[in-house]
């Protein structure tokens, strides 16, 4: 496990001096690398419209390797195919923008937008073992866009795609073999060469080191680190392992149903995290350094996205739900360190500190501030349940004042997954 | 492609061959007194014992007949045809046989290329008019035997407007001048036959071109040629199509059995004399020796297709190699 | 849900609350499936006139009754004209839907019965059954089956004898059922195999057998159960394959023409001359059924397959 240097942020003008090619003609020189605003994609489906992505808005700066998270079905892997359109076709991008270099690629044609494809932006997908052709040799494969995209003779393209290869830990020689002659691994190595055939600006990874076993998931985030910070490239990951995040990424987004829940420097997320489905997520990870205790299940299923559920999506499933988060979608607001949150405990003119809940929500319920207590740790639950939650917010940040974060009382099962939290 | 692929087919080819043979003597031997029953009875005891005696009927049928029986089937004597009195059943086939193979041979060639050739198009470009009209279209002539597909074709076209004859391979009573003329004779006799099969089979092959095409698109290689900016027909050609055609060729050679069934009754409508029309005079006259010898003949002949469509897909496909 | 466990009562009440949900969900899905509607519609009508022929045509007519001149085309009398026999055409497809259709069904459980005893002995008990049984069905997948039944008819029909009657049917279309049975499970035995297998991986197998359940009972009580889905689709396919065999066979000559298939009647067609006369309405009825019908089982036993055994593809 390296240590993440942190990249210099740069504009486009200094990638420009950094690039093998050319930036495209209408790119903005001070424009952010990758900028996506309000992005909406709709599916269209026999039993009706499940609305995947909804309103989810990012900015991906050069150098920056941003993680993406959340639970399957929340829509990150159709976010990430949306950006080159490569959804499938009862799929629509029915508003928002995608602006790559400043250039908004969502009103482009089909021909126009291919020009982008792998050259600019290019993915690796996770379980190569579909993602590549298994009929055709895997050095072929590299070195393909070489010549179809990139117009190189057919030697020069194979000559290179050995480069390629070799760059990620392959020796050359195995160009000749077909994908399933190749370990899971070699094979996600192979993927991520091809991925950097053109020398893109951006690298989508999507769960690359899923399908794969935990050594061999360490080695490919090391590789992926080591290749960002040689070749000043950018890094999008889709996971659902918050720990991938962590250990790799700047920013980290994490969505639920469709939508924004909380964005930021991993830093910031992780610590302090504000949205309550956020600190769900982090709860449900155990951490090798805490003491034992049983995993928190967040209660419930994520929504049908044919009719989601109104005002925050989330509503359902909060432990600390208000009377509003079934009424207003919850605006997203910015605190002053960096992160974002779309949630009614932090309205408008929120310092970070969350609107007390009404006392019929109390109960079982973890509180949403968790100042201080250690990178991974889970938020405590209180005691008993009963009395209103400004008194058990005070008690327990008492409590954490004290005694510092090792005496926190671990997580009791009262939360059992049959009783969801609405039932006082 | 690895030897060892290549000799498991090969030995598995020739196994089953052994068991056709097998299967052909037990069904021709085993069921109570074939030969002579048939043949011989009207004749008075003592002729047909002698009968029996020449024919080796008297001997114990296994060891003694299966091996004899055995034998001479390698010795490519299948003994004599019951009907044309006189003719060895080798014969009587060879002369039948090139019929049926110009004419279902070339069927399939055609029917290979431009049933598959329909069928990617059509499942490429889902949706359009193309294909909803070519996959009606195929999925009728799927569920249409093709003796009727035959049938229409020459009432339409042989009796109905006169452009083809009606049935037969060459002009009865016609002097050929030149080899030209006598080819040009029996390509016009060939055309409705040959149409027939070759709309058959092009109905079955595009169907299943297009429903394999159809699951390609949706593999994930097919995802990550589209990230690469590739031009849909370069991925098409280099890798939808590499990968859709592997189970076109094994349903092609699966298919080869129920090809017999409809070429056997497309000579039977247009009276071409190939196979098909002479397995039916042997069927009516109960000409069993002419029966097994066709019946050998067809089913090593499917056994062999399946060996070479095997052998095709080794190449196609590099992970069956190892 | 809590883990008390049920009586067996209840279980069985479960069982069926189950499978009602089950069936109603079914229902919905297929009814959603245009193609498969379509088919079913056009079974219907053909069922209906399999089983009332004599009601919408009288009786069939013979060569002694026939009405008409031969070779009519058709006209208001004979409104799909007359045979070579002067049968009126009408008459002679009503009655040939029955005949054919029986004969389909008859041979398909006759294929199904044979294929399902061996696939499923084949997946259930492995080992050595399976792998010979597998050999000897592989033998018959690559057989050309039709050859195989062509000789086979002739040879069983020498043994009955031509006038005999098994089972109320008469001996030639006997012949053809048990045929066309004897040389079409292979297909249906890999299928049925392969889902035997994967339901004997499944943990409620194990579990029966720990309860004490013999082999039998495991195959008749878990297994069937679960495959009978596979079993479904693929048999209605198995009905349009066997319509289509029989139809083959009888127009080379080996149905019984006093009780004439459609096959039969082409047959006639063929031997009479017809497409080379012209006479387009003696072939042009018993074909265009024949097409429906098959056309039809095609169509509903995709539909079928679809829905009771979807593929699910993984959209993330």
């Amino acid at each position: 496990m390296s240590e993440t240097t942190p990249t210099p942020i740069a504009t486009a003008a200094a990638i420009r001096g950094r690039r093998q090619w050319p930036l495209p003609k209408q790119a903005d020189p001070d424009a952010p690398l990758l900028v996506v605003e309000d992005l909406r994609v709709h599916f269209a489906l026999e039993s009706g419209s499940v609305k995947a992505v909804d309103g989810v808005s990012f900015t991906l700066r050069d150098g920056e390797a941003l993680g993406i998270a959340g639970e399957s079905g929340c829509g990150k892997t159709t976010t990430a195919l949306a950006l080159l359109r490569l959804l499938p076709s009862n799929a629509k991008i029915v508003s928002g923008s995608v602006r790559l270099f400043g250039i908004d690629l969502v009103p482009k044609s089909e021909s126009a937008l291919r020009r982008y494809r792998w050259r600019e932006i290019s993915l690796v997908f996770q379980g190569a073992m579909n993602a590549l052709n298994p009929v055709q040799r895997i050095g072929d494969q590299i070195a393909e866009p070489l010549v179809a995209r990139l117009g190189q003779s057919q030697a020069d393209a194979t000559r290179r795609a050995g480069e390629l290869l070799e760059l990620v830990g392959i020796p050359r020689q195995r160009a000749r073999a077909y994908p399933h002659e190749l370990s899971g691994g070699m094979r996600q190595r192979a993927m991520i060469a091809m991925a950097l055939a053109c020398d893109p600006a951006i690298v989508i990874g999507d769960e690359p080191t899923t399908a794969l076993d935990v050594m061999v998931q360490a080695q490919i985030l090391e590789l992926l680190e080591r290749l960002r910070s040689e070749l000043g490239l950018s890094l999008i990951l889709i996971t659902h392992d918050l720990s991938v995040i962590a250990e790799t990424c700047d920013r980290v987004l994490v969505m639920y149903a469709g939508r924004i829940a909380e964005e930021g420097p991993v830093t910031g997320v992780f610590r302090r995290p504000r949205h309550p489905y956020t600190q769900k997520l982090l709860g449900a990870f155990p951490d090798i350094r805490a003491d034992r205790r049983s995993l928190e299940v967040i209660p419930g299923a994520p929504p049908d996205l044919r009719t989601p559920p109104p005002g925050c999506r989330f509503h359902p499933r909060c432990p600390l739900v208000m009377g509003v988060c079934a009424e207003e979608v919850p605006p997203e607001i910015t605190f002053a360190d960096g992160v974002r949150v779309a949630c009614h405990l932090y309205p408008p003119g929120s310092d970070g500190t969350p609107v007390p809940v009404p006392s019929m929500a109390v109960g079982g319920g973890s509180f949403a501030s968790a100042a201080g207590a250690g990178s991974f740790a889970s938020t405590p639950d209180a005691g008993p349940p009963g009395g209103d939650a400004t008194t058990l917010a005070d008690a327990v940040a008492e409590e954490i004042a004290a005694e510092g974060p090792a005496h926190i009382p671990s997580l009791d099962h009262s939360i059992s997954p049959e009783r969801p939290p609405g039932d006082r | 492609m690895g030897s060892r692929y290549l000799a498991r087919k090969v030995v598995q080819a020739l196994l089953t061959i052994a068991f056709i043979v097998l299967l052909n003597f037990v069904l021709f031997r085993m069921m109570p007194g074939s030969p002579d029953r048939v043949l011989a009875r009207n004749l008075p005891e003592t002729a047909r014992a002698e009968l029996r005696s020449r024919w080796g009927l008297d001997k114990p049928l296994i060891p003694d007949q299966f091996i004899a029986y055995v034998g001479s089937t390698l010795r490519g004597d299948l003994g004599g045809s019951y009907k044309f009195n006189g003719r060895t059943v080798v014969d009587v086939i060879g002369d039948r046989m090139w019929p049926t193979i110009i004419l279902f041979g070339l069927g399939e060639l055609i029917a290979i290329v431009v049933g598959l050739s329909l069928g990617a198009y059509s499942g490429w470009r889902r949706g359009g008019p193309v294909d909803y009209i070519g996959n009606g279209f195929s999925l009728v002539l799927y569920s249409m035997p093709y003796f009727v597909i035959g049938m229409l074709l020459l009432i339409i076209f042989a009796t109905g407007l006169g452009w083809f004859p009606t049935s037969g391979m060459f002009s009865l009573g016609v002097r050929f001048q030149s080899f030209p003329q006598q080819v040009a004779d029996f390509a016009w006799h060939l055309a409705l036959p040959l149409a027939t099969v070759a709309i058959g089979l092009i109905g079955q092959y595009s169907i299943l071109m297009r429903s394999s095409i159809i699951d390609t698109l949706t593999e994930d290689y097919v995802t990550t040629a589209r990230a690469k900016g590739l031009t849909e027909g370069r991925i098409l050609r280099s890798h939808a199509l590499p990968n859709a055609r592997l189970p076109a060729v094994t349903l092609i050679a699966i298919n080869l059995g129920y090809v017999i069934a409809g070429a056997i009754t497309v000579e039977v409508v247009f009276n071409w004399p190939g196979i098909g029309t002479l397995t039916v005079t042997a069927l009516n006259a109960r000409d069993y020796p002419v029966l097994q010898g066709i019946f050998i003949l067809l089913s090593v002949s499917v056994v062999l297709a399946n060996l070479v469509a095997d052998l095709i897909y080794g190449v196609l496909d590099p992970r069956v190699r190892t | 849900m809590t883990s008390r466990p049920l009586s067996a009562g209840e279980l069985r009440a479960e069982r069926w609350r189950l499978r009602a949900r089950g069936m109603r969900d079914f229902g919905r899905r297929f009814a959603r499936r245009k193609d498969g509607v379509i088919g079913i519609v056009v079974l219907a009508v053909f069922a209906f006139l399999a089983l009332f022929p004599s009601v919408l045509v009288g009786p069939l007519q013979t060569a002694t009754t026939a009405p008409g001149l031969p070779l009519q085309p058709p006209s208001l009398e004979f409104p799909l004209g007359t045979d070579d026999l002067g049968r009126s055409m009408l008459n002679l497809t009503v009655h040939g839907a029955r005949i054919s259709m029986v004969i389909g069904l008859l041979a398909t459980a006759v294929t199904v019965l044979i294929g399902a005893v061996i696939g499923i002995a084949s997946g259930y008990l492995g080992g050595r059954t399976d792998t010979v049984l597998m050999r000897i069905t592989d033998f018959f997948l690559v057989l050309p089956t039709f050859v195989l039944a062509l000789i086979l008819a002739p040879i069983i029909l020498d043994l009955i004898g031509t006038d005999a009657t098994i089972l109320g049917i008469p001996s030639t279309l006997f012949v053809i059922i048990v045929v066309i049975g004897v040389t079409s499970w292979a297909s249906t035995a890999r299928i049925i195999r392969s889902q035997a297998l994967s339901v004997k991986e499944r943990m409620f197998v194990a579990r029966a057998r720990v309860i004490g359940g013999g082999g039998a009972h495991i195959m008749w009580r878990h297994i069937m159960p679960n495959v009978l889905n596979l079993i479904v689709a693929n048999t209605v396919l198995t009905f349009a394959g066997a319509i289509l065999t029989e139809t083959t066979l009888s127009f080379i000559g080996l149905g019984d023409p006093l009780l004439p298939s459609w096959g039969v009647i082409l047959n006639s067609a063929q031997t009479s001359g017809a497409p080379g006369l012209g006479a387009w309405w003696y072939f042009v009825p018993p074909a265009t059924c024949i097409v429906l019908v098959v056309l039809a089982f095609t169509l509903v036993g995709g539909a079928l397959d679809d829905v009771l055994n979807p593929r699910m593809r993984a959209r993330r």
